[in-house]
Protein backbone atom coordinates (compact mmCIF):
# COMPACT_ATOMS: atom_id res chain seq x y z
CA UNK A 1 0.00 0.00 0.00
CA UNK A 2 2.54 2.43 1.32
CA UNK A 3 4.65 1.65 -2.55
CA UNK A 4 0.96 2.98 -4.46
CA UNK A 5 0.37 6.14 -2.42
CA UNK A 6 4.87 7.22 -2.85
CA UNK A 7 4.87 6.52 -6.85
CA UNK A 8 1.27 8.14 -7.22
CA UNK A 9 2.83 11.01 -5.65
CA UNK A 10 6.13 11.03 -7.45
CA UNK A 11 3.82 11.43 -10.48
CA UNK A 12 2.13 14.28 -9.58
CA UNK A 13 4.64 16.22 -8.15
CA UNK A 14 6.65 18.40 -10.94
CA UNK A 15 2.94 19.84 -11.98
CA UNK A 16 1.81 20.36 -8.54
CA UNK A 17 4.66 22.24 -7.56
CA UNK A 18 4.16 24.69 -10.62
CA UNK A 19 0.14 24.87 -10.04
CA UNK A 20 0.64 25.08 -6.32
CA UNK A 21 3.00 28.44 -6.68
CA UNK A 22 0.94 29.92 -9.19
CA UNK A 23 -2.20 29.39 -7.08
CA UNK A 24 -0.71 30.82 -4.22
CA UNK A 25 0.11 33.72 -5.97
CA UNK A 26 -3.01 34.36 -7.80
CA UNK A 27 -4.69 34.48 -3.99
CA UNK A 28 -2.16 36.88 -3.18
CA UNK A 29 -3.20 39.20 -5.69
CA UNK A 30 -6.99 38.74 -5.12
CA UNK A 31 -5.68 39.67 -1.57
CA UNK A 32 -4.02 42.57 -1.88
CA UNK A 33 -6.95 43.68 -3.78
CA UNK A 34 -9.20 44.23 -1.08
CA UNK A 35 -10.10 40.29 -0.85
CA UNK A 36 -8.79 38.72 1.91
CA UNK A 37 -10.96 35.80 2.07
CA UNK A 38 -8.64 34.94 -0.74
CA UNK A 39 -6.35 33.86 2.02
CA UNK A 40 -8.02 31.05 3.22
CA UNK A 41 -6.36 28.39 0.77
CA UNK A 42 -2.77 30.13 1.65
CA UNK A 43 -3.97 29.73 5.69
CA UNK A 44 -4.19 26.03 5.34
CA UNK A 45 -1.06 25.51 3.16
CA UNK A 46 0.73 27.33 5.54
CA UNK A 47 -0.77 26.76 8.81
CA UNK A 48 0.92 23.51 9.58
CA UNK A 49 4.71 25.12 9.08
CA UNK A 50 3.68 27.97 11.04
CA UNK A 51 2.28 26.04 13.63
CA UNK A 52 5.01 23.89 13.81
CA UNK A 53 7.66 27.09 14.03
CA UNK A 54 5.89 27.93 17.07
CA UNK A 55 6.19 25.34 18.98
CA UNK A 56 9.66 24.71 17.88
CA UNK A 57 10.22 27.76 20.33
CA UNK A 58 8.96 25.92 22.99
CA UNK A 59 4.93 27.77 23.09
CA UNK A 60 2.41 25.78 24.59
CA UNK A 61 -0.17 24.44 21.82
CA UNK A 62 -2.81 27.44 22.79
CA UNK A 63 0.10 30.16 22.63
CA UNK A 64 1.64 28.86 19.53
CA UNK A 65 -2.33 29.29 18.19
CA UNK A 66 -2.67 33.24 18.95
CA UNK A 67 1.44 33.35 17.51
CA UNK A 68 0.16 32.29 14.46
CA UNK A 69 -3.19 33.89 14.50
CA UNK A 70 -1.04 37.27 15.28
CA UNK A 71 1.37 36.72 12.62
CA UNK A 72 -0.90 36.70 9.70
CA UNK A 73 -2.69 39.73 11.18
CA UNK A 74 0.59 41.27 10.63
CA UNK A 75 0.77 40.03 7.57
CA UNK A 76 -2.45 42.10 6.42
CA UNK A 77 -0.50 45.28 6.67
CA UNK A 78 2.24 44.42 4.75
CA UNK A 79 0.59 42.62 1.98
CA UNK A 80 1.61 45.28 -0.22
CA UNK A 81 5.18 45.12 0.45
CA UNK A 82 5.09 41.30 -0.62
CA UNK A 83 5.55 40.76 -3.82
CA UNK A 84 5.47 36.39 -4.15
CA UNK A 85 4.46 33.32 -2.74
CA UNK A 86 8.03 32.10 -2.03
CA UNK A 87 8.15 35.91 -0.31
CA UNK A 88 4.92 35.55 1.71
CA UNK A 89 6.20 31.79 3.04
CA UNK A 90 9.34 33.33 4.39
CA UNK A 91 7.95 36.72 5.69
CA UNK A 92 5.32 34.55 7.36
CA UNK A 93 7.87 32.56 9.13
CA UNK A 94 10.06 35.22 10.18
CA UNK A 95 7.33 36.61 11.67
CA UNK A 96 6.11 33.71 13.49
CA UNK A 97 9.32 33.72 15.38
CA UNK A 98 9.61 37.08 16.40
CA UNK A 99 5.91 36.59 17.82
CA UNK A 100 7.16 33.15 19.70
CA UNK A 101 9.95 35.33 21.23
CA UNK A 102 7.67 37.81 22.42
CA UNK A 103 4.93 35.77 23.60
CA UNK A 104 8.11 33.73 25.56
CA UNK A 105 9.56 36.55 27.10
CA UNK A 106 6.26 37.46 28.27
CA UNK A 107 5.08 34.28 29.77
CA UNK A 108 8.47 34.31 31.55
CA UNK A 109 8.04 37.58 32.86
CA UNK A 110 4.41 36.31 33.76
CA UNK A 111 5.48 33.47 35.97
CA UNK A 112 5.78 33.42 39.45
CA UNK A 113 8.97 32.31 40.29
CA UNK A 114 10.89 33.50 37.51
CA UNK A 115 8.88 30.78 34.68
CA UNK A 116 10.38 26.81 36.66
CA UNK A 117 6.50 26.06 35.62
CA UNK A 118 6.72 27.21 31.86
CA UNK A 119 7.10 24.64 28.85
CA UNK A 120 6.32 21.12 30.24
CA UNK A 121 5.01 19.84 26.80
CA UNK A 122 7.23 20.94 23.91
CA UNK A 123 7.76 17.69 22.56
CA UNK A 124 5.92 14.58 22.89
CA UNK A 125 7.09 11.25 24.84
CA UNK A 126 8.59 9.12 22.66
CA UNK A 127 7.05 5.94 24.15
CA UNK A 128 2.61 7.41 24.36
CA UNK A 129 3.97 8.73 20.94
CA UNK A 130 4.64 5.70 19.12
CA UNK A 131 1.84 3.70 20.49
CA UNK A 132 -0.66 6.20 19.11
CA UNK A 133 0.37 5.37 15.64
CA UNK A 134 -1.26 2.20 13.99
CA UNK A 135 0.55 2.25 11.10
CA UNK A 136 3.73 0.21 11.14
CA UNK A 137 6.13 2.15 9.13
CA UNK A 138 4.50 5.35 11.03
CA UNK A 139 6.22 3.74 13.83
CA UNK A 140 9.95 2.48 12.54
CA UNK A 141 9.88 6.15 11.32
CA UNK A 142 9.15 7.92 14.85
CA UNK A 143 11.35 5.02 16.81
CA UNK A 144 14.17 6.05 14.48
CA UNK A 145 13.05 9.91 14.80
CA UNK A 146 13.63 9.86 18.37
CA UNK A 147 17.13 8.63 18.62
CA UNK A 148 18.34 12.03 16.68
CA UNK A 149 20.10 14.64 18.61
CA UNK A 150 17.19 17.38 19.51
CA UNK A 151 18.53 19.88 17.69
CA UNK A 152 17.84 17.51 14.72
CA UNK A 153 14.57 16.68 15.59
CA UNK A 154 13.36 20.41 15.75
CA UNK A 155 14.95 20.93 12.41
CA UNK A 156 13.08 17.82 10.65
CA UNK A 157 9.87 18.50 12.07
CA UNK A 158 9.54 22.15 10.85
CA UNK A 159 11.61 20.80 7.33
CA UNK A 160 9.08 18.37 7.50
CA UNK A 161 5.96 20.76 6.76
CA UNK A 162 8.13 22.81 4.36
CA UNK A 163 6.45 22.54 0.53
CA UNK A 164 9.57 21.95 -1.22
CA UNK A 165 9.78 25.07 -3.40
CA UNK A 166 9.64 26.94 -0.24
CA UNK A 167 13.17 25.12 1.32
CA UNK A 168 15.40 27.92 0.30
CA UNK A 169 13.05 30.84 1.37
CA UNK A 170 12.75 29.16 4.94
CA UNK A 171 16.03 28.09 5.64
CA UNK A 172 16.98 31.81 5.41
CA UNK A 173 14.19 32.72 7.74
CA UNK A 174 14.73 30.23 10.11
CA UNK A 175 18.29 31.16 10.04
CA UNK A 176 20.04 27.91 9.05
CA UNK A 177 22.94 27.13 8.16
CA UNK A 178 22.96 26.47 4.10
CA UNK A 179 22.31 22.45 3.79
CA UNK A 180 20.54 21.97 6.28
CA UNK A 181 17.62 22.05 4.59
CA UNK A 182 17.25 21.50 0.82
CA UNK A 183 18.63 21.36 -1.87
CA UNK A 184 20.56 18.47 -0.12
CA UNK A 185 20.01 16.59 2.53
CA UNK A 186 21.91 17.73 5.10
CA UNK A 187 23.20 15.79 8.33
CA UNK A 188 20.11 15.49 10.04
CA UNK A 189 17.89 13.94 7.13
CA UNK A 190 21.00 11.56 5.54
CA UNK A 191 21.49 10.93 9.24
CA UNK A 192 17.55 9.66 9.35
CA UNK A 193 17.54 8.34 6.10
CA UNK A 194 20.51 5.86 7.33
CA UNK A 195 18.83 4.57 9.91
CA UNK A 196 15.81 3.97 8.03
CA UNK A 197 17.17 2.27 5.23
CA UNK A 198 18.97 -0.27 7.50
CA UNK A 199 15.36 -1.14 9.06
CA UNK A 200 13.34 -4.26 7.25
CA UNK A 201 10.26 -2.28 9.09
CA UNK A 202 10.80 0.89 6.93
CA UNK A 203 12.23 -0.20 3.92
CA UNK A 204 10.09 -4.11 2.82
CA UNK B 1 33.66 9.62 -1.91
CA UNK B 2 30.36 11.72 -1.49
CA UNK B 3 29.60 13.16 1.69
CA UNK B 4 25.60 11.55 1.97
CA UNK B 5 24.40 14.32 3.68
CA UNK B 6 25.59 16.63 0.27
CA UNK B 7 23.71 14.95 -2.10
CA UNK B 8 20.13 16.27 -3.47
CA UNK B 9 17.48 15.18 -1.69
CA UNK B 10 15.45 12.67 -3.76
CA UNK B 11 12.40 10.66 -3.82
CA UNK B 12 13.11 9.01 -0.74
CA UNK B 13 14.13 11.73 1.44
CA UNK B 14 10.72 13.39 0.48
CA UNK B 15 8.91 10.34 1.02
CA UNK B 16 10.69 10.70 4.95
CA UNK B 17 9.40 13.58 5.01
CA UNK B 18 6.32 13.46 3.60
CA UNK B 19 5.52 10.83 6.58
CA UNK B 20 7.31 12.73 9.20
CA UNK B 21 4.76 15.61 8.87
CA UNK B 22 2.08 13.03 8.91
CA UNK B 23 2.99 11.44 12.07
CA UNK B 24 3.83 14.87 13.75
CA UNK B 25 0.70 16.22 12.64
CA UNK B 26 -0.73 13.50 14.16
CA UNK B 27 1.32 13.50 17.37
CA UNK B 28 1.15 17.23 17.80
CA UNK B 29 -2.16 18.48 15.55
CA UNK B 30 -3.14 22.05 15.86
CA UNK B 31 -6.01 23.14 17.42
CA UNK B 32 -8.92 22.23 15.04
CA UNK B 33 -10.32 25.52 14.86
CA UNK B 34 -6.87 27.03 13.88
CA UNK B 35 -7.24 27.43 10.04
CA UNK B 36 -11.12 28.72 10.63
CA UNK B 37 -10.17 30.85 13.37
CA UNK B 38 -7.06 32.97 10.85
CA UNK B 39 -9.73 33.03 8.22
CA UNK B 40 -12.24 34.60 9.92
CA UNK B 41 -9.71 36.86 11.91
CA UNK B 42 -8.33 38.41 8.99
CA UNK B 43 -10.86 38.50 6.33
CA UNK B 44 -11.17 42.54 7.45
CA UNK B 45 -12.76 45.50 5.27
CA UNK B 46 -9.43 47.32 5.86
CA UNK B 47 -5.90 46.26 5.89
CA UNK B 48 -4.79 49.10 7.70
CA UNK B 49 -4.65 47.96 11.52
CA UNK B 50 -2.47 48.20 14.71
CA UNK B 51 -2.40 44.30 15.96
CA UNK B 52 -2.95 43.88 19.85
CA UNK B 53 -1.37 40.55 21.18
CA UNK B 54 -3.33 38.63 23.31
CA UNK B 55 -1.12 38.56 26.46
CA UNK B 56 -3.49 37.48 29.85
CA UNK B 57 -6.41 34.92 30.45
CA UNK B 58 -7.39 34.74 33.56
CA UNK B 59 -10.81 32.26 34.27
CA UNK B 60 -12.27 32.57 37.83
CA UNK B 61 -15.22 29.74 38.70
CA UNK B 62 -15.35 26.83 37.20
CA UNK B 63 -18.52 25.67 35.60
CA UNK B 64 -20.46 24.16 38.10
CA UNK B 65 -23.01 27.23 38.18
CA UNK B 66 -22.44 28.67 34.94
CA UNK B 67 -23.11 32.50 36.45
CA UNK B 68 -19.79 32.20 38.53
CA UNK B 69 -17.73 32.22 36.24
CA UNK B 70 -15.98 35.17 34.48
CA UNK B 71 -13.21 34.88 32.31
CA UNK B 72 -10.89 38.36 31.98
CA UNK B 73 -8.59 38.59 28.76
CA UNK B 74 -6.08 41.38 27.77
CA UNK B 75 -5.33 42.43 23.99
CA UNK B 76 -2.19 44.31 24.25
CA UNK B 77 -1.04 46.96 21.27
CA UNK B 78 1.54 49.45 21.12
CA UNK B 79 -1.20 52.67 20.99
CA UNK B 80 -3.77 50.76 23.34
CA UNK B 81 -4.71 48.36 25.81
CA UNK B 82 -8.16 46.23 25.52
CA UNK B 83 -9.32 44.53 28.32
CA UNK B 84 -12.50 42.49 28.71
CA UNK B 85 -14.67 40.31 31.13
CA UNK B 86 -16.67 38.24 29.99
CA UNK B 87 -19.84 36.39 32.02
CA UNK B 88 -21.77 33.85 31.90
CA UNK B 89 -26.15 35.04 31.54
CA UNK B 90 -28.30 33.05 33.04
CA UNK B 91 -30.26 32.77 29.50
CA UNK B 92 -27.03 31.00 27.95
CA UNK B 93 -25.43 33.93 26.13
CA UNK B 94 -23.06 36.42 27.83
CA UNK B 95 -21.73 39.57 28.85
CA UNK B 96 -19.05 41.47 27.62
CA UNK B 97 -17.97 44.18 29.89
CA UNK B 98 -14.88 45.76 28.10
CA UNK B 99 -12.59 48.86 29.03
CA UNK B 100 -9.97 50.88 26.78
CA UNK B 101 -6.95 51.78 28.24
CA UNK B 102 -6.00 54.82 27.95
CA UNK B 103 -9.36 55.64 28.01
CA UNK B 104 -11.43 57.08 24.89
CA UNK B 105 -14.63 57.35 23.86
CA UNK B 106 -14.07 55.78 20.91
CA UNK B 107 -16.51 53.14 18.78
CA UNK B 108 -15.47 49.68 19.58
CA UNK B 109 -16.94 46.31 17.09
CA UNK B 110 -17.57 43.29 18.20
CA UNK B 111 -17.08 40.93 14.57
CA UNK B 112 -18.66 37.37 15.05
CA UNK B 113 -18.72 35.06 11.69
CA UNK B 114 -21.10 35.60 9.08
CA UNK B 115 -24.27 35.72 8.85
CA UNK B 116 -23.92 37.31 12.32
CA UNK B 117 -24.18 41.05 11.94
CA UNK B 118 -20.97 42.95 13.75
CA UNK B 119 -21.88 44.68 16.89
CA UNK B 120 -21.16 47.80 17.94
CA UNK B 121 -20.71 50.12 20.57
CA UNK B 122 -18.93 53.65 21.91
CA UNK B 123 -16.99 53.54 24.63
CA UNK B 124 -17.59 55.89 27.46
CA UNK B 125 -15.26 59.15 28.41
CA UNK B 126 -13.93 56.29 30.78
CA UNK B 127 -13.26 53.47 27.87
CA UNK B 128 -15.70 51.40 28.98
CA UNK B 129 -17.84 49.42 26.97
CA UNK B 130 -20.10 46.65 27.01
CA UNK B 131 -21.72 44.24 24.85
CA UNK B 132 -25.52 42.45 26.06
CA UNK B 133 -26.26 38.98 25.09
CA UNK B 134 -23.69 37.72 22.85
CA UNK B 135 -23.40 34.54 21.91
CA UNK B 136 -20.66 31.47 22.46
CA UNK B 137 -18.88 31.41 19.75
CA UNK B 138 -15.47 33.27 17.72
CA UNK B 139 -15.63 36.54 17.94
CA UNK B 140 -12.74 39.68 17.63
CA UNK B 141 -12.49 43.03 18.58
CA UNK B 142 -12.11 46.38 16.67
CA UNK B 143 -11.54 49.45 18.26
CA UNK B 144 -12.24 52.62 15.59
CA UNK B 145 -10.72 55.93 16.60
CA UNK B 146 -12.81 58.80 15.44
CA UNK B 147 -12.30 60.84 12.22
CA UNK B 148 -10.79 63.63 13.46
CA UNK B 149 -8.56 61.61 15.48
CA UNK B 150 -5.16 60.55 14.49
CA UNK B 151 -4.70 57.38 16.41
CA UNK B 152 -4.85 53.73 14.84
CA UNK B 153 -7.44 51.62 14.21
CA UNK B 154 -6.82 48.57 16.69
CA UNK B 155 -7.70 44.73 15.93
CA UNK B 156 -7.36 41.58 18.03
CA UNK B 157 -6.98 38.36 17.59
CA UNK B 158 -10.27 36.63 17.49
CA UNK B 159 -10.95 34.65 20.86
CA UNK B 160 -13.37 31.98 21.88
CA UNK B 161 -16.31 33.50 23.90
Amino acid sequence: MAAVTLSSGEAGTGQARGDRTARMGACLERARNGETAALSEVVRELNPLLWHVARGEGLTAEESADVVQTSWLELLRRLHDIRSPLALTSWLVTATRREAWRARERSRRQAPGGGEQLEAIPDPDPGPGELLLSDERDQTLWRHFQRLPERCRVLLRMVAHVARPDYSAVAEALGMPIGSIGPTRGRCLAKLRAMLLADPGWSR
Amino acid sequence: MTDPADLPLDDEDQAILDRLAGVDTLLDPPPADLDERVSFAIALDSLDAEVARHTEQITVGSGARSSERTQTITFDADSRAVMITIVDQADGLLRVDGWLAPAAAMRVELRLPEPAPSWTVTADSAGRFAFDGVPHGIAQLLVHPPEDDISPRVVTPAFTL
